[in-house]
């Protein structure tokens, strides 16, 4: 995941901004995110980066 | 009573045959000729960050990114494979329910393929395949939901281009959209021997002057 991309999610329950927190990042300036977790900054949500790709389908439709 | 007899197969048959030429054991949506058409009005139209909705396996999501004028492409789809094709062929992606996580006016482009087979509820298969083709009863089951949302996340000169078969109701689906305040034009359309592909231009509604 790039990190550009906060520019364009948010929070699928309320909206809000997400707040990045990266356990793993590709080595290099601008290096994507590997592994991570992505938190609601209103509602505390929490979303998971995993291989790269984050999953912020709404807690109810995770498996 | 339709003379045509492909014409007079019933919802489940339609269905079997449709997913049978679409790799029915497939845990990801192949791309078929409702792809194609999707992929063609997309390269054409799309610009600016553009997000195409049920990915599936990436594919008109890399024709865009390699072949458009768009700045950005993401992929995102409910899936867990899909997404991770979808990535492995270079399309930023994200796993996601329709337009849930994104953010109110940031898509200036949505593609959306979606799942519009009417469907038997007694009679699902309750797999992948079935996410990826199943529409539901009506066949309007994850059209209507993307249209209410629609308003909120496009861009407000953005466009949205959905594929819509005349299985699921053409009529029905612009009437949908025009009373979420979108205007609807069909960009491109092509018939097949049991459906009609159409690819409607979503806009916002100009106010009225």
């Amino acid at each position: 995941m790039k990190e550009s991309l906060l520019d364009i999610v948010c929070c699928p329950l309320d909206k809000h901004d997400l707040e990045l927190e990266v356990t793993e990042r590709e080595e290099g300036e601008d290096g994507e995110i590997v592994a991570g977790t992505l938190t609601c900054t209103d509602c505390g949500e929490t979303y998971p980066i995993e291989d790269g790709i984050p999953n912020l389908l709404p807690p109810d439709m995770r498996e | 009573m339709p003379e045509d007899p492909e014409e007079s197969r019933g919802p489940t048959e339609t269905r079997d045959a449709l997913a049978e030429r679409r790799g029915q054991n497939a845990p990801v949506y192949e791309p078929a000729e409702d792809s194609s058409l999707l992929a063609e009005a997309a390269v054409e139209h799309a610009r600016g960050v553009t997000l195409e909705v049920g990915t599936g396996s990436g594919w008109v999501a890399q024709r865009v990114r390699a072949e458009g004028d768009a700045t950005r492409v993401i992929g995102s789809d409910v899936n867990p494979h899909a997404v991770r094709r979808a990535r492995d062929r270079g399309v930023e992606a994200v796993r996601a329910d329709l337009l849930a996580p994104f953010r109110d006016g940031a898509l200036d482009t949505v593609l959306f393929n979606p799942p519009y087979l009417p469907t038997d509820p007694d009679n699902e298969w309750d797999d992948w395949q079935e996410v990826a083709l199943s529409g539901g009863e009506t066949g309007r089951e994850l059209i209507e939901p993307f249209l209410d949302d629609l308003p909120r996340a496009l861009a407000p000169d953005g466009v949205a281009l959905l594929l819509v078969s005349s299985l699921t109701g053409f009529a029905e689906v612009v009437e949908y959209a025009v009373d979420r305040g979108l205007r609807a034009e069909t960009v491109a359309e092509e018939s097949y021997p049991f459906e009609t592909l159409s690819i409607l231009a979503l806009r916002h509604r100009a106010p009225d002057n």
